[in-house]
């Protein structure tokens, strides 16, 4: 024991040094203990008392002290180091009040004092530190009772404890609510207690079997219900003792199975998702390279199975991975992106458009490791785009066709009549042909029969007028064709009010007869567009314009209508008007005019795409268009454009 | 009726038309008097008796059936015959209500036409 290195402590309570027969006082006869021994000496009781308490191992109290010696006695009675009383006089009487007083022992101041105290001293010191071993051990035993007491108590998981015969001892207050609702553990075989099927799915029986024989096994997973619910179990036993006892260990896992199989599940669905998904993804890290990829994206990408990881992504995505762009952003700033327009190049030279969305990867902190992008290919959307654009526009054509046919029927109508005419014509000059080689005076009768003079007049007049009907023809039909070609898809810089001028000389000629049309033209900068789309929404709004009047006047009565186009310089960017006095848009129609399919008019009139797909084409634009009603009546359609495009690049010189 | 030579008046807004059919049918034999706006020809209807008015349906301000009925009022023994190109739209009942003896599909056939008007002025002597 550590204590028994430790100095010897005496504590001598004396009211003056004592003299011993052999001329030795109690102080120096202590010391002849030897010199491990730390002598502390004191006159009164408070003093002996403290100092004995704090761990002294013996007090010697002189009998001159009188009182104070007796109440040094009396504190220390009960639990404190022994205490031997010295004394001049050795009479029986004092001998005896002072073992019953308490004391350890007695001496007597005789002529062997020197060698009966340091004697007695060293013989009460050993009984004393013997005594506190024992103390300190029992203590140490009862506090880890305590402590195993406890633990089995509130252990979170079953125990039992069983015989060799596999009978149970005992079990812990888990383990009796679990599995013995409330009854007693002790002497039940374990399969009376535990359901078979946790038994037999985890072959607990085998388990205990080799936990008997000394062997380590690792913890087994059993399962069992418990009413609705499945519930698991980590099984383990250990042997206890050379007796074959064994602690059998039941953690109920149901829960930690549970979120287990949720996660396993989880990362099994993201994995199929992101493996199946009809686009393409990519996890971007911090440095701008392939972290992970999905099949579709390799497709995309136009790269073999398994080689994106680690590659840069601004081999591929060009812009979107400059700095400006939009998977940069995502990187750098944690910028979300949805569906931007975007071109992939691939290594085989062939480009892909495709929808952009990027959004940053964060961990559970907040910190930034990187991007997951996003991109369909849109190559089937794009094409199908531009054919519902081709489509629309070929409805426009149809709704037109009416003026149209109209403009071209009076000039067919005199050019066929001059044909025949002609033809008589022809038929007269053969004759007279035929008369001047016949004879001259047959000639001169015929040819005042005949008015020469009105008929090569006529003739030259007819030819003329046919000339020129055959040219508005060929106008027209040219104006036709050149509306009617499809977009390039290229984007160039375009005169807006050009645009909106030989769009407008089209259409004008289906209303010339009952609309005033009013051009208030500003000059306008070149504008960054697909032209060929923006003639087709000021068709739209045009002949839209047309109908609304058209349909004013069916109902109203009422003389011409007005149509006004206006531009201007608006902002950083341009606006077009088409303004009519027509019948209006309801309140009820307002909010849905830009829907696809929407239409006031009778089956086969309108498509119900045309603001639709003019909205559409506004939007791709970076444009907005709206319906505002007219003051007096009628409807104002306002195009706002940027000047330099959807993504504000400079114009083309 | 102005002695042996009948009288037509044409109405068309397109100039062209008006100058083919003066052409083709002032050598019928026709005195042909043409209007390019229905104003005209009303003020000559209203100056100057007429024995058949040809008229083109789709005008500005006012219909070709418009005209016709206006000359009947002013001038109740005129043939009157419209033309238009989209024939199958104009009513058969108004038609036949105003006492519209043909209507002439445009572009028309010259000889048809001249068949018409002869037949018309045939009816009316």
């Amino acid at each position: 024991m550590g204590r028994a290195r430790e100095p010897v402590r005496i504590v001598v309570a004396e009211p003056s040094p004592r003299q011993g027969g052999g001329k030795l006082g109690t102080v120096e006869a202590l010391r002849r203990i030897g010199r491990a021994v730390r002598i502390e000496v004191v006159h009164d009781a408070a003093a002996a008392i403290e100092l004995a308490r704090s761990s002294a191992d013996l007090v010697v109290v002189d009998r001159d002290l009188g009182a104070e010696g007796e109440r040094v006695l009396a504190a220390l009675r009960r639990g404190g180091p022994p205490v031997v009383i010295v004394s001049p006089e050795a009479t029986a009487d004092v001998a005896l009040e002072a073992f019953r007083s308490g004391a350890a022992d007695y001496v007597t101041a005789s002529a062997d004092y020197a060698e009966v105290l340091p004697a007695v001293a060293l013989e009460q010191i050993r009984a004393w530190r013997a005594a506190s071993a024992r103390r300190a051990v029992r203590q140490r035993i009862r506090s880890l009772e305590r402590l195993h007491a406890a633990i089995v108590d509130h252990f979170p998981a079953a125990l039992a404890v069983l015989d060799a015969e596999g009978r149970l001892v005992t079990g812990n207050p888990e383990f009796e609510r679990a599995f013995l609702a409330g009854g007693a553990a002790e002497g039940r075989p374990l399969n009376a207690v535990l359901p078979a099927e946790l038994l037999a799915s985890a072959d607990v029986p085998e388990l205990l079997a080799r936990a008997r024989s000394g062997v380590a096994c690792a913890p087994r997973i059993a399962h069992a219900r418990d009413g609705e619910h499945a519930r698991a179990f980590d099984v383990r036993a250990e042997k206890l003792d050379a007796e074959g006892r064994i602690l059998l260990v039941l953690a109920d896992v149901t829960e930690r199975e549970r979120l287990e199989k949720h996660v396993r599940d989880l990362r099994r669905y993201m994995e199929s998702t992101i493996q199946n998904m009809y686009s393409g993804l990519i996890v971007v890290d911090e440095a701008g390279r392939v972290a992970v990829s999905n099949p579709m994206a390799e497709q995309i990408l136009g790269e073999p199975p398994g080689s994106l990881k680690g590659r840069a992504v601004r081999d591929w995505f060009g812009p979107a991975a400059e700095p400006d762009g939009c998977i940069a952003r995502s990187l750098a700033e944690g910028a979300r992106v949805q569906g931007a327009e975007g071109v992939v190049q691939r290594a085989d030279g062939k480009s892909v458009p495709v929808a952009i969305s990027t959004s940053p990867l964060v961990d559970a902190d907040g910190t930034r490791l990187g991007a997951v992008v996003l991109f369909p290919d849109v190559s089937e959307l794009v094409q199908l785009q531009s054919q519902v654009l081709h489509t629309e526009k070929m409805a426009s054509l149809g709704r037109l066709a009416a003026g149209v046919a109209h403009e071209i029927n009076n000039p067919m109508g005199f050019v066929h009549a001059n044909l025949a005419q002609m033809e008589e014509y022809l038929s007269d000059l053969a004759r007279l042909l035929d008369a001047a080689r016949s004879s001259p005076e047959r000639f001169a009768s015929l040819s005042r029969e005949l008015d020469t003079e009105t008929l090569l007049a006529d003739f030259g007049q007819a030819i003329r007028e046919s000339q020129e009907g055959s040219e508005r023809i060929r106008h027209i039909v040219q104006d036709l064709r050149a509306f009617a070609y499809r977009d390039d898809g290229e984007w160039v810089a375009a005169d807006l009010n050009r645009c909106l001028d030989s769009t407008a000389h089209i259409v004008w000629t289906m209303m010339k007869h009952s609309v005033v049309l009013q051009k208030e033209y500003a000059a306008l900068p070149p504008v960054r567009c697909h032209p060929k789309q923006l003639e087709q929404v000021f068709m739209n709004l045009l002949v839209n314009a047309y109908q609304a009047i058209e349909a004013r006047v069916a109902r109203d009565g009422g003389g011409n209508g007005e149509i006004v186009l206006r531009t201007e310089c608006r902002d950083d960017g341009v606006v077009i008007a088409v303004s009519d006095d027509g019948a209006g848009i309801s309140a009820e129609h307002a909010d849905r005019i830009f829907e696809p399919f929407f239409t006031t008019k009778e089956v086969g009139e309108g498509t119900g795409l045309g603001l639709s797909t003019s909205f559409e084409i506004v939007r791709r634009h970076g444009g907005t268009i709206r319906a505002l009603p007219r003051e007096g009546g009628g409807t104002t359609f306002e195009v706002s454009l940027p000047q330099h495009g959807p993504d504000g690049r400079a114009a083309q010189p | 009726m102005s002695g042996d030579t009948p009288t037509l008046l044409v109405v068309d807004d397109e100039e062209r038309i008006l100058s083919a059919l003066r052409r083709s049918l002032r050598r019928e034999g026709w005195c042909v008097l043409t209007a390019s706006t229905p104003d005209e020809a009303l003020r000559i209807l209203d100056e100057q008796p007429v024995d058949a008015v040809l008229s083109d349906h789709k005008m500005p301000r006012m219909s070709g059936l418009e005209v016709l009925e206006a000359a009947a009022r002013r001038r109740p023994n005129a043939a009157r015959i419209l033309i238009s190109g989209w024939p199958d739209e104009i009513p058969a009942e108004r038609l036949a209500a105003l006492g519209v003896r043909a209507l002439v599909p445009k572009p028309w056939d010259d000889a048809e036409l001249k068949r018409i008007l002869r037949e018309a002025l045939a009816a009316r002597r």
